[in-house]
């Protein structure tokens, strides 16, 4: 095992910047435990774990896969921190009351509202055992070098890889993301709150994530969270549930930066937006940040009061338009670029012109993409991304109907599609119909009987017949071989 | 004198080795390694129906407990307002495009909340995203997953999956029946098999062999049902 991890360090040293192999490579080690087979990596805590299964895990995968020459699951885990986390939340373990009763809710809440479960949930318990454990005794060594900014930074639910680094700007987001690094250099300062619109997979999250880490690296003491507006009001819910509000207001109102995403989600919610209401007095009063998104702006939220949607105009409101071709294209670029991959011109040009209206669906595209060609061991060509591609329009499995085939033969052979299904049985019309039949059975799942029902509840012998006389006929007559492969080619298509 | 049959069935349990197609092969790959502990990616696969997505997502879902994920499989009618993740594990969901209201905003907050879960994300419809008629938030979002389309199988991967399908069962089917079945039924999987299901009985029953006048007769019974009606 600890052959293939040298290994694999010494490739990453290779393919990484020295800074990206000693932050994130450099701080894993490889374990020999498990079951049979079982690559098991160790990371030092759960924000280098997030970042290195982001980033390099399917790397590591790969590496794993060429040296042992077989597929083998890399498992990426934490330290022994979290069993200690959870042995503590245990009511055998609890040092006070207190302690107890908080981890408890905690735990409680997290697995009643799905926004916060997982980890956010083993972070709030761990905060609180850290709490408890700092009141009374030694601790194990390695929650000890856990730096508050570390977990300040968990805390804040901030996506590390949404930085304004890796935004892609353009004449679609310049103002807002100028506004934003004006905000993320003076926050509480310069505009407050800062109101962020535009539509669906534009990029709002990634830019408001990206004032949250600027800020989080300018004063790694500044305490930082980032909602979805959702989540805001699952909160509600739970402190209403659990009535604990006095410790939600604390909470929130102890910011110094409030990141709040999709506020359009608080139509109607007439509770969520009265506690929403006094946070936000009161963190403005205090000269702290808010930043909040939506699908438009202010004046225009639906079933939300008019006290907030005012509030939401004080400070300044900027727009994210959907970005125009040459910005798709960079983003795919940069994209790209952040995988480690080259894109031809002429693929980024395809995927950006067939995608316009968001970027998340441009880079699920390219996901796809980048994905066929390794899988496939091909190089990034056109006619390879074309291929990728088929999967996300469902070339595969078009859909072809009776009634296709029966209007498409008709037109072809310029008789009415009603000859179909008549009685009739002149040449003019029976062979077309004849050759409807052939064409139903060869590209459809029908069986006989059903065919024969759908032209005018024929029997199915009839329907044999006319596939064994085509069949028989198309290998002497090259202009009827042809009728069939230009019809095959139409219906197809 | 007609033979009761014991209504036990055999429990066909869904793999990845009883799911059929060699054109699936990067699909099935793809899933393998969504299983796996660690891999925390968002996959949706579409395709019709009887093109085997929720064989896929179940055996999917066995791997993944296999390798000891928690792992979580919904059916859309069975989503409510909340749609807890696994941490670390796997969620799988069938039939996105009938989510209700409540559910499209669980599924969207699941998505929202998968990175902080470690958590990975399977999802099977009937469309490609672009023609999934759900929010448009939650419809990019599956946009933005790796997509896969279920390839249709060739006739004769079905043919060889009915006589797999008849072997496991213990039958004796020839050739001639699979061919005539082929060419006589409807070609989908799910009603394949269905007639090869009720051939078996019908013929336990009976007491009589498995012939191609048997089958002549079994396939002759849909539609004289359907005459009667």
């Amino acid at each position: 095992m600890s052959e293939f991890w040298n290994n694999c360090l010494s490739q990453f040293e290779k393919e990484l910047p020295a800074q990206q192999f000693q932050t994130w490579i450099k701080t894993l080690r490889s374990e020999e435990e498990g079951a049979e087979g079982l690559v098991q990596i160790v990371a030092p805590n759960r924000f280098v774990m997030q970042w290195v299964r982001e980033r390099y895990l399917p790397r590591i995968q790969e590496l794993a896969d060429a040296f042992f020459g077989e597929y083998r699951p890399v498992k990426l885990s934490l330290g022994a921190a979290p069993e200690k986390m959870r042995s503590n939340s245990g009511p055998t373990s609890g040092s006070t009351l207190e302690t107890q009763h908080n981890t408890v809710v905690l735990d409680h809440s997290a697995s009643s509202v799905n926004g916060h479960i997982g980890a956010a949930a083993l972070v709030a318990t761990r905060n609180f055992s850290n709490q408890a454990r700092a009141e009374r005794a030694p601790e194990a060594p390695r929650e000890v070098v856990r730096s508050a900014a570390e977990t300040n930074r968990e805390k804040s639910r901030l996506n590390p890889a949404f930085t304004f680094d890796s935004l892609v700007t353009g004449r679609a987001n310049d103002l807002a993301r100028a506004a934003a690094m004006q905000v993320a250099e003076n926050p509480g300062i310069s505009y407050n709150p800062l109101f962020v619109y535009g539509g669906v997979g534009l990029g709002k999250t990634h830019l408001i994530h990206a004032i949250g880490n600027a800020v989080q690296k300018a004063n790694p003491n500044a305490v930082i969270r980032y909602v979805h507006a959702e989540d805001y009001y699952a909160d509600v819910v739970r402190a209403f549930q659990q009535k604990a509000f006095d410790s939600f207001k604390r909470h929130y109102r102890s910011l110094d930066l409030l990141l709040i995403d999709d506020i359009q989600f608080f139509n109607n919610k007439a509770r969520t937006q009265e506690e929403f209401f006094y946070a936000f007095n009161a963190l403005i009063e205090a000269k702290k940040q808010i930043i909040i998104t939506c699908d438009t702006y202010p004046k225009n939220i639906e079933g939300v009061e008019e006290r907030l949607t005012t509030r939401f105009g004080w400070g300044l409101t900027v727009q994210i338009e959907p970005p125009e071709l040459e910005m798709r294209v960079a983003i795919l670029n940069k994209k790209a670029e952040s995988e480690k991959v080259r894109l031809p011109e002429d693929v980024a040009f395809m995927i950006a012109k067939n995608l316009r209206s968001n970027v998340r669906e441009l880079e699920g595209a390219l996901k796809k993409v980048l994905a066929f060609a390794r899988f496939h061991n091909r190089e990034i060509t056109l006619d390879v991304a074309k291929d990728a591609l088929r999967d996300l329009i469902g070339a595969h499995n078009r859909q072809i109907t009776l009634e296709l085939i029966q209007k498409t033969v008709a037109d072809y052979y310029k008789i009415k599609v009603a000859e179909m299904y008549s009685k009739k049985r002149t040449r003019a019309v029976a062979r077309p119909r004849q050759v409807a039949m052939w064409l139903a059975k060869e590209l459809t799942d029908e069986s006989y009987p059903g065919i024969g029902d759908a032209f005018g509840g024929r029997d199915h012998t009839t329907v044999m017949h006319a596939c064994r006389t085509i069949a028989d006929l198309r290998m002497k007559d090259d202009s009827l071989n042809h009728d069939l492969h230009v019809l095959t080619q139409v219906l197809r298509s | 004198m007609r033979q009761l049959t014991l209504d036990v069935q055999l429990d066909r349990q869904a793999s990845f080795n009883n799911f059929a197609g060699q054109n699936n092969h990067e699909l099935l790959v793809r899933l393998k390694a969504l299983a796996s502990p660690g891999s925390f990616e968002a996959l949706y696969l579409f395709g019709p129906s009887g093109s085997g997505r929720t064989h896929l997502l179940e055996a999917t879902c066995a791997l993944a407990r296999q390798h000891g994920r928690e792992c979580r499989m919904a059916d859309s009618s069975q989503v409510g307002r909340d749609l807890p993740l696994p941490t670390q594990g796997l969620l799988a969901v069938d039939d996105i495009d009938q989510l209700n209201a409540d559910a499209q905003i669980a599924l969207f907050r699941a998505f929202n909340s998968m990175r902080l879960s470690g958590c990975a994300l399977l999802l099977a419809g009937s469309k490609p995203p672009r023609d999934l008629a759900l929010r448009e938030d939650l419809r990019t979002r599956v946009g933005s997953a790796l997509i896969y389309e279920v390839r249709p199988l060739s006739d004769s991967e079905k043919a060889d999956a009915l006589a797999e399908h008849a072997h496991s069962r213990g039958m004796r089917v020839s050739e001639d029946i699979i061919g005539y079945l082929m060419r006589h039924g409807r070609r989908d999987l799910p009603s394949l098999l269905a007639v090869l299901d009720a051939l078996d009985r019908i013929s336990l029953e009976q007491q009589r062999p498995i012939t191609l006048p048997l089958l002549r007769q079994i396939m002759q019974l849909p539609l004289e049902a359907d005459d009667l009606s």
